[in-house]
Parts: structure tokens; sequence; C-alpha cells
């Protein structure tokens, strides 16, 4: 898996640009694209008129709420509605998990859906679920990695709650490590932490005689669609799933998932619409998270600074019966190398992709290591990575990036690892090296240009937060030459044409070439109506600045508006798809980070940040610099706050909340500094994507600077204070060498 | 890692929905549980209402709003789900992640840790009253200048708070507007945005 996209990651696209992709190739000097385009739907998001999932209200509509096991691993026995379908204002009550004696009936996790009710308020349906009695047969359950694989763990899974991987292995182990001069065996661990989405899971439901429509918080209309249809044994035209705006997802969202099919089954038993939301509690149990990641890793380094040898055994657990495997060791190149995984299974909530999956942790594993190893040789740590980076390519610029930033960072004036100055507050400096995939394939756009001069662009993708809104209308104003407030963009809506969920920074490359040729091949069609008004053949004409024109001669020419009027009664209307040549896949960055670490009382304050980053051709400059603003703050959030808790012995989350289970706020935010790389070669790669990247990176690069700051290496996350402390603590007695 | 107090300046001034549900939820033991706080409320002349609906009036963004609510209802809960007023958010429900706030007589208030009986006879501001028509607040125009939200789920809270901000320190220091507005969480990770809007809204109408 070393270097390698997350597991299901579409392969590499063919090389070649199709026929469509080299007519409508992307403008060398564009007017909107990789300008700043403010998001779209900002003065909707800021004066509350979006409506997100959560606040459609349909008219009778009420409310669902699920009853999920309190044990983690439990036998239901019986479930008895009675009582709550006479509570006051219940309108529907069912069973989710059917009672019985075989594994079926068994729940594996706190927080799995047995039962739910619907009724006329939130409060009513709240109380009503206190009153459905579900009988448990109480089993034995397993609450960390440790106990899932202590030789006397009760078996909770069937086949074993472990499950080995084959081992990869590539060249030869025993010389590598015969050639090292140092060689450095330690364990590493990162945690398990959830998506905490702002909107929660959930949707509305409103049956029309077998026909439903659901606004639904989804990172996929259409995957969703799908998924609402083979759930509820509907054929697929007959749903309709509409995301206008949603409220956050980072891999959580891309299906009807339990609730979605519990909302609309309580809506039919109603007959009445339903609204089924998650609370914070459940979210942190049932909709996913990230799993945690371990190995114990050897690794060899010659006396020069090369690397030798690696071998890795890693585990980790992604909940009941989730896998958790991530790349390990992460870009730098070992020749010789070995690595098994095995996957752990506990009794909790079962992982979801999550921002970069398994990125984040095959990056700390491997970085973390990387600052050791380059301790051993008495290497800088950047020069160092330098040493060992994969040759270099377009996706693969580490080596300039390192040489930029440190540059640009002022790393010259790292000390060694330990502060030596005087006082508890110790300052330091770390680095790290991230890659994602991105690209993407298989958009679909549909453009209409009437008369009046109006566009519209429908493209069934969705908009979490990204800006896809507004990047469906700046790459539809590039083509045509309009000003991007001259273009309607439609999304949110199965209505609209089939795109893939966006999950793996893959919404922008695959839409970006649809809505290309759609426009591009839309456009085409108005200089063929305004060619013979000009005198001239089609082929000679341009559009730009609301006018379309005789290429070379722009005075020649009619506004849009006025071509428009040539198009008659019959609009417009184009739909294509993404082809080959005006995307592309892979993306490079690295993060450098300043921290104080003050040593009494183990805090970790971040200073500041430093990014370069690449993302091929930049759609829009502002939205793709807060989509790295995002991933920087979600990354530290990963290192320095949230922490999923399991109680070892019940088996219960300590803190399914917002206050117990933190998260940064204004007050721990660093300067962050963003060298969004825009060149010549990159721009020739297309749109690829840049969601990710940015949060592989920042909790490796923290770590560092925490190590460089004290001296003391934590080698593993959250870095929580007494985590810090007992570091040190142990560096003072000695360390770990 | 949020600081709950909105304003260094008067550490008084937490959160009122939040200290007044502490302050009636610690109330409740020394009177022997709810019931016998009722009963207590009852003796010294209170009213007691509920557990029913009961019919409330209160002033939302300048507007009458009569609704019948139970009295455990939130605030947030009754424009919600009784009012469409659907601009505030609902993040925790527990007073935390401050996509509620709203501004109640001048003050944040999380709504969500806030009864809707409680605020009758006060003003309430919400998210939804905030823009004149098209024209928006010279707050909600920063945020949208900055680009200081994304998925935006959590910015009706952070407008609401950076008003209330604004309306005390028309030029906040970037310590100021940390202290307003560390009771917010922005899962998108908006922060830095957030700050370069808040230290840059233009043409504040005092409130």
């Amino acid at each position: 898996m070393a270097n390698a996209q997350q597991p299901g990651a579409p392969p590499p696209a063919p090389p070649g640009p199709t026929a469509n992709a080299k007519k409508y190739a992307w403008p060398e000097k564009p007017a909107v694209l990789s300008t700043r385009v403010k998001r779209l739907d900002g003065p909707d998001k800021v004066s509350g008129r979006a409506k997100y999932s959560f606040d459609i209200n349909r008219p009778g509509m009420i409310f669902g709420k699920i009853v999920r096991s309190p044990h983690p691993h439990a036998r239901i026995t019986a479930v008895d509605l009675s009582e709550a379908r006479r509570a006051p204002g219940v309108k529907a009550a069912l069973v989710w998990k059917e009672p019985g004696t075989t594994p079926t009936s068994e729940v594996r996790y706190q927080g799995e859906p047995v039962a739910a009710v619907a009724a006329e308020t939130e409060e009513q349906a709240m109380d009503a679920a206190r009153l459905v009695k579900v009988t448990y047969d109480v089993l034995e359950h397993v609450a960390s990695e440790q106990q899932a694989m202590a030789s006397d763990a009760p078996v909770v899974f069937q086949g074993g709650n472990t499950r080995k991987g084959a081992a990869q292995e590539t060249g030869d182990l025993d010389a590598g490590f015969k050639a090292a001069a140092h060689i450095v065996e330690q364990t590493y661990a990162t945690h398990v932490i959830t998506h905490v989405c702002m909107e929660s899971h959930g949707c509305v439901c409103e049956w029309d005689g077998d026909k439903l429509t659901t606004w639904v918080s989804t990172q996929g209309v259409h995957g969703t669609k799908d998924g609402f249809a083979q759930g509820l044994k509907i054929p697929g035209a007959n749903v309709r799933v509409i995301t206008q705006y949603m409220g956050g997802g980072f891999g959580s969202k891309f299906g009807p998932d339990a609730q979605g099919l519990i909302c609309a089954q309580l809506a039919k038993q109603a007959g009445l619409p339903v609204k089924l939301f998650l609370d914070r509690k459940e979210e942190h149990l049932d909709t996913g998270n990230r799993p945690s990641a371990f190995a114990k890793i050897r690794a060899g380094v010659s006396a020069d600074g090369k690397l030798t040898a690696f071998d890795g055994q890693s585990w980790g657990t992604g909940g009941a019966g989730a896998t958790s495997n991530f790349p390990l060791p992460y870009i730098y190149q070992f020749p010789n190398r070995r690595r098994v995984h095995t996957d752990v299974y506990i009794n909790a909530g079962q992982q979801r992709a999550m921002r970069a999956p398994g990125h984040p942790q095959g990056c700390f594993l491997t970085e973390i290591l990387m600052d050791e190893l380059a301790d051993r040789v008495r290497m800088d740590p950047v020069e160092f990575r330098i040493k060992n980076l994969p040759a270099a390519a377009p996706n693969a610029a580490w080596g300039d990036y390192f040489t930029q930033g440190a540059k640009a960072f002022g790393w010259e004036k790292r000390h060694a690892t330990g502060d030596p100055t005087p006082g508890p507050i110790k300052n330091g400096f770390g680095v790290s090296a991230h890659q994602w995939g991105g690209g993407g394939r298989g958009g679909r756009a549909h453009c209409d240009i009437t008369s009046d001069g109006s566009v519209v662009m429908k493209v069934g993708t969705q908009d979490l937060g990204t800006g896809t809104r507004t990047i469906v209308a700046m790459l539809t104003a590039e083509t045509l030459g309009l000003p991007v407030n001259a273009v309607k963009p439609e999304i949110g809506d199965t209505m609209y044409p089939v795109c893939g969920a966006s999950g793996g920074s893959t919404t922008a490359a695959s839409i970006s070439p649809a809505i290309r040729i759609a426009a591009g091949r839309a456009l085409d069609q108005v200089f063929a109506k305004a060619a013979p008004q000009l005198g001239v053949s089609a082929d000679m004409l341009a559009a730009g600045d609301g006018r379309i024109f005789v290429k070379g001669n722009t005075s020649k020419g009619m506004t849009w508006k006025d071509a428009c009027k040539l198009i008659g009664t019959e609009p417009i209307s184009i739909d294509a798809e993404w082809e080959d040549g005006l995307s592309s896949t892979g993306t490079s960055g690295v993060q450098f980070t300043e921290v104080d670490v003050d040593i009494e009382t183990g805090i970790v304050k971040v200073k500041r940040i430093l990014t370069v980053q690449d993302c091929g051709l930049i759609v829009d400059r502002l939205t793709a610099e807060s989509q790295i603003y995002g991933g920087i703050v979600g990354s530290l959030n990963f290192a320095l706050f949230e922490d999923r808790i399991l109680d070892r012995v019940t088996g219960q989350m300590v803190n399914p909340n917002m206050e117990s289970y933190l998260l940064a706020g204004m007050s721990d935010i660093p300067k962050i500094d963003i060298m969004l790389v825009d060149t010549p070669l990159q721009r020739s790669r297309g749109v690829i994507g840049i969601g990710e990247p940015p949060t592989v990176s920042t909790a490796s690069s923290i770590a560092n600077a925490v190590r460089n700051a004290t001296g003391a290496t934590v080698r593993s996350l959250p870095l929580h204070p007494h985590r810090i402390l007992a570091a040190i603590e142990e560096q003072k007695a000695g360390g770990t060498k | 890692m949020a600081q709950k107090n909105k304003d260094p300046e008067k550490p008084e001034q937490i959160d009122r929905g939040r200290r007044n549900f502490l302050k009636t939820a610690g109330m409740a033991p020394l009177a022997a549980g709810v019931a016998g706080a009722a009963v207590a409320e009852a003796q010294s002349g209170a009213t007691v209402v509920g557990p029913g609906n009961v019919p409330i009036q209160l002033t939302v963004n300048g507007k009458r709003v009569n609704l019948n609510v139970e009295p455990r209802m939130t605030l947030l809960n009754a424009l919600r789900n009784k009012a469409d007023l659907t601009g505030n958010k609902r993040g925790c429900d527990r007073g935390v992640c401050g996509a509620c706030t709203m501004i109640i007589d001048g003050r944040t208030a999380y709504s969500c840790s806030t009864l809707a009986i409680e605020v009758q006879g006060k003003q309430v501001r919400t998210v939804d009253g905030l823009a004149n028509g098209a024209t928006l607040h010279p707050v909600q125009q920063a945020f949208c200048d900055r680009d200081a939200l994304m998925c935006g789920f959590c910015t009706p809270g952070f407008v609401m708070a950076t008003v209330a901000l604004i309306e005390k320190h028309p030029n906040p220091t970037p310590a100021q507007v940390k202290a307003g507005l560390d009771g917010n969480i922005c899962r998108c990770g908006t922060f830095t945005r957030i700050m370069e809007a808040a230290t840059n809204v233009k043409g504040v109408a005092r409130g």
C-alpha cells in the first residue's frame, strides 16, 4: 500500500486527451479561472436564507427519533413499541433490529439503531423513544485494540477479533539492515477521531403515493438516491434526492444510512413528511470515524543518510468489523521493506472515510520516524527528507517545495533537537510532506442557453462547502466569455445529470471537464447562429467580455445578448460528460510548523504554519485557499484536541458531545501562510482537487516541532498535555534509544 | 478548547442562556427536585405553567411572534420548528458550538440552551432579521468578501457573535475578536478568514 491512494480509488487516467479535450483545452490566459471569485452562495449562507436539509419544514411535518443500543454488544430478545405508540403526538413506530437468536439480532456497538418513533414535535418524539421497551441479552465486548488482541480475549466477531493481511515485501530486508549504520525500533500510533459535521446526518422524507422526495445532508445525491431505492426496494425513478446546502461531511455522508431508511419508513407509516436528524451523541457513535493506527517499526539508515530498510507491523481498529488500513511507509523511499497490517475489530461504531482516509495516519507514523532517523545521522530534517524522496514528477515535487518552503519559513533558524534556551517555554520547528490522488472522472453536465441570453449549467453534484456551486458558474463563464453572475449554476438535485459523490477530492476534476465541454459545444451553436450575421464562418468566432467577435478583430462582433436573440424559440441544450485530457490526478505538498511548548504544563501553542501546495489548474483561488486553511485546522484538531474516548470497562464513549470532545476555537488558530503553486506546468495538468491534501501533514509537522522544542518524542497522538509531560519525563530518565 | 466568556472586559457576561440553565439546574436539588421547585414557586406566588403547550408572545427581529409551546421547548427549537425561522442552526444542543447564537437584549446567547418562555418581553435578534432585504449587514458583507465561511452551517452563529462584538467594539483588536468569538466552533476551519472579516467590517450600524 506504500504511497497508494485510499482503497477503492479510481485507477489512474489513461494518457492522452480526447478530441473534445483538445478542442476545448483550458485557455492559456484565463479571464475567470485562477482568480479570486467570492462564493456565489455566500449571501444566502450569511443571511440564513440558505435552506440546508436540516432547515426544510414541510406542511404537516413530524419528527423522527431513533432508539439506540446502550450496550456495546448485546442480543435483542424483545422490542415492545406499545407504550410508545400510545404516547402523546406519536404517529408512527417501527422495529429496525428484529429480536431473535441469530447474529442478525445482535447489536455490536453502543448507539446501533434498534427501533424508531415519529411524533408531532421533537420533544414528543424523544419522550416516546424513551418508552420503547427493548430487552437485551448483554454479551461480552472488547473496547480497545489491546483488549481485542489479548490472548484471552472473548471472540466477539465471527472469524475472530483480528484479520491479518498478507505481507507486502520489496527488496532484501536482511541486506537493507546490514547496510544500516543506525537502526530505530519504535512503536508509533494515532487515535480515533470522529467527523463532527456541524449539520448532523439526517433527512426529511415526503411520500407522494409511491414516490419519495427526500432532502438529505449528503455528499452524493445520486448515490444516495440509489441507496434509498435499494434499501426501500423501490425503483430508482421513484426517488428524488435534494441537497441544496449541506453542513459538512468530511467523508461520512455517502448514503441514506439507517437513519434515512428509517425516516422514509416512518413517513410512509405516518402518511406525513418526517424530519429525522441525529443529535450530537448519535453523531459520535454511529456516523463514522477515522480508524486508529499503530505500527511497530524497525528502520535502518546508512551513515550517509540514505534509508536502507523498513520492517513494519501495523494494526488499527475501524470499529465493529470495519477495516483500518493506511499507506506505510509514507512517501520516502525505503529500498528494502516489509509491511504487514492487521485489522482489529472492537465493539464501537464503524469507521468511514475521513478527509484523506489513511494518509494522516501513515504520514504521522512515517514522519516522526524520519526525524528520529535524521537525528541518528545528525542531518537536518529537510535535507534528510530531500535525500530520500522518490523521483521528482509533476505530482511528486516535494524536493522543490521543501527548498522553497524552508526559505520562506526561515528554517535556517531551527536549532537542533531540544531548545537549549532556559525557561519553561521551548520553541521548535517541524516539517512534514504529503500526497493525495485527487483527480476524478465520470461527471456529467447539461448546458441550456436561451434566446434571452440566460445560461443555466445543471450538474448533479453537490456543494459540501468547498465552493462547488461557484466553480460550476466560473467554468461556464470562462468558456462563454461571460461574467460569473451571468451563469445560473444548478446543483444538488437528482433531477440534474448524474455525477459521482464528492469524496477523495474528486469533484472539481470530475465535473470541470464536463462543464467545459458542455459550455464549449453550446457556444459552438451560438457561433453557428451568429456567423452568417457577421459574414464569417463559425470557426472564425470567439467569445469574451460578454461579446461574440471575430478572432483578431474584436470590434467586429455583437453582444452576447444580441447573439442569443438569434437562437429562436428552441433553446440550445447540450449534454456532455467527463473526457480525458482536462483533468489530472496526484498532488504533493509540504508543511512547516513553529510551536511553543510549556514544559511545565505540557501545553502546545502552535504559532505559525506554512504550506506549499499544488493542485494543478487552480479554479477559484479564493475558495482553494479556504480549503487549505480548513485542512490545516482539521489536522491541528487531530494533533492537539479531539479524541474519541471509550471507557475501557463499559465500552461507552465518555465524551459524545462537543464540550468534552475538544475542537479548536479562534484562540487556538496559528498564523497560516499558503504558497499555492501556480506554474505553467501545474496549469497544464488541468483540474485536480484540493480538499484533502492539506489536512495530511499538519499533525506530523506539529509533532515534529514539539519534538524539536522539547527534545522528547511523543510517538502517539493526540498531543495532549499529560502525554507531552510523560514524554519529557521519559526523556529525562534516559529516553528510549 | 473554546472559552465561553464572550466579553473579556465583563467576566460576568457569560452567555446568559447557559448560565440561567445552570442556575436553574443547580437550584432544583435544593428544592428537592423539579416538582419541589414548582411547589416552592407556587407557594411564593409565581405562576406555574405547563407541562402542556402554553401561549407565549416573543419579539423576534422587531416583530411579534405568537406561539404555543411546551415550557421545556428551547428558543432555538421554538423558532426553527414553530416559526420557520431556520437561519440559526443546531450543532451540539448543549451550549458549546455556538451555531445557535442569537442576540437577546443586546447580549449573545446560546438559543439551544435558552427556553422560549424565558425570553418573553425581551428583544430577540436572529440571523434571519439581520439583512435589510437584499442589502447585507456590514458583518455579513465582510464574511462574504473574505470568504469567512465554507459549509456555512456555523456561519449564522459566528455572524451573530460578530455583530454583538462589533456593536461593542466597532474596530475590534484580534484579542477582542478571539474573546468575542471563542464561544463558536467552525468544523470546516475558516477561523483565519473569520478573523479577517471581523477586523474588517465596514460601516457598522451601532446597536
